[in-house]
């Protein structure tokens, strides 16, 4: 039952976004996970799922952790290997290239700050994403309570009043 | 440059059997490597370091912003999730992984206070935040 729902949530999430988005999404979480991504990208929000941005988002992130949004996220070498890694290989659109050897500082990118994503939210005002108990639109969790297992299906929304 | 050599050196040696209590004696010897007048950790200083507000991008912060006013309280990153609470009296899991406290004592002091701590700041964190009942 829930197996059945998970699916045709994570169906539904990927035909719109597929359909909307030239890059595609793919919500559903790699079939083998990275330890090292679960507990280090998750420690000051939920481990955002690899298939929410395509693989240059992600790689620009890992190029910026030392001033994550203002935040200091860097890693040791192996770790943010192995992370860059696992993101990249899993992103939205199963990025394969070669890993550049130095890209430019740009800025971080977001995934609230992505098309679908501001399609998916129109009718969320932005004042509910400043309530207190949600914070800001990056708190997935919030409402979508299995956010961190890649489902966003509309049975799994509730927002904080 | 020595004296982070020898941090690491002894956080690795302590690293087997690895409470605050193994932590702050690692700290201890490197702050006694780095400065021969070390005398010992002091709880007092520890939470001055801990209050201690500095302005950030337009903001006052400090380690309370985030592991809250009071150590025994849980926190919250600026990202909205939970941080267990600091003080080891009410989370025994705080400070047994000298890998991981490392990490953050060097994420950390860089994003509040700009600079990476010495061992003598380490260590007198880690006994104020023992030393709270
Ligand atoms: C030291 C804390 C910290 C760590 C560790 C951390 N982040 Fe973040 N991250 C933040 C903060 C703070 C924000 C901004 C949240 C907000 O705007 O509400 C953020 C935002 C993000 C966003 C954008 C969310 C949005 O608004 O769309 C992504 C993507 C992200 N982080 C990925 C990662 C990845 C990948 C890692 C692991 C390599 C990581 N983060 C580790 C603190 C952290
Ligand atoms: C304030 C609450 C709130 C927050 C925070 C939030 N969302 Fe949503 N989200 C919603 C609502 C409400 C919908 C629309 C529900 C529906 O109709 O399926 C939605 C829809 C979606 C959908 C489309 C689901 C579908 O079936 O069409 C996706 C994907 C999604 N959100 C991802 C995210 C991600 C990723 C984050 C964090 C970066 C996030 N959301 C943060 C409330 C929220
Ligand atoms: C921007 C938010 C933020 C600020 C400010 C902050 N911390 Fe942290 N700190 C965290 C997070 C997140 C963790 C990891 C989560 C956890 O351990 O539960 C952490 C963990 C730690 C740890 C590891 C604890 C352990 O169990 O090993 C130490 C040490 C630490 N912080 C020291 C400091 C010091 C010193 C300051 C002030 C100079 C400070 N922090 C300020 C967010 C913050």
């Amino acid at each position: 039952m829930k197996r059945a729902t998970v699916f045709v949530g994570m169906m539904l999430v990927s035909s719109i976004l597929y359909a909307e988005e030239g890059e595609g999404l793919r919500v559903p979480m790699p079939a083998k996970i990275s330890k090292a991504w679960k507990s280090e990208c998750g420690s000051c929000h939920m481990a955002y799922p690899p298939g929410l941005l395509p693989g240059r988002s992600w790689q620009a992130i890992m190029n910026g952790l030392s001033n994550h949004f203002g935040n200091n996220a860097s890693l040791d070498k192996v770790t943010e290997a192995e992370i860059r890694q696992f993101l990249v290989y899993n992103s939205a659109d199963h990025d394969v290239r070669p890993l550049p050897a130095t890209a430019k500082p740009t800025p971080t990118p977001r995934i609230t700050e992505t098309a679908w994503f501001r399609r998916a939210h129109s009718e969320v005002p932005s004042s509910v994403f400043r309530r207190q108990g949600v914070g800001s639109a990056a708190n997935c969790m919030a409402c979508h309570h299995a956010a961190d297992k890649g489902v966003f299906a509309e049975e799994d929304v509730s927002i904080p009043r | 440059m020595k004296a982070t050599c020898l941090t690491m050196l002894l956080l690795l040696a302590t690293a087997a059997q690895a409470g605050p209590a193994e932590q702050i004696a690692g700290y201890r010897s490197a702050a006694q490597a780095a400065d021969p007048s070390f005398k010992d950790f002091s709880a007092e200083r520890g939470r001055e370091l801990y209050y201690r507000k500095v302005m950030k991008n337009g903001k006052m912060v400090s380690c309370a912003s985030c592991h809250s006013q009071d150590p025994r309280q849980p926190g919250q990153t600026p990202a909205f999730r939970p941080i267990g609470p600091m003080a080891t009296a009410v989370n025994p899991k705080r400070f047994t992984d000298p890998q991981k406290t490392e990490k953050w004592f060097r994420r950390n002091c860089d994003d509040v206070l700009s600079r990476q701590c010495t061992p003598q700041e380490k260590g007198d964190y880690l006994t104020f935040l023992s030393s709270i009942r």
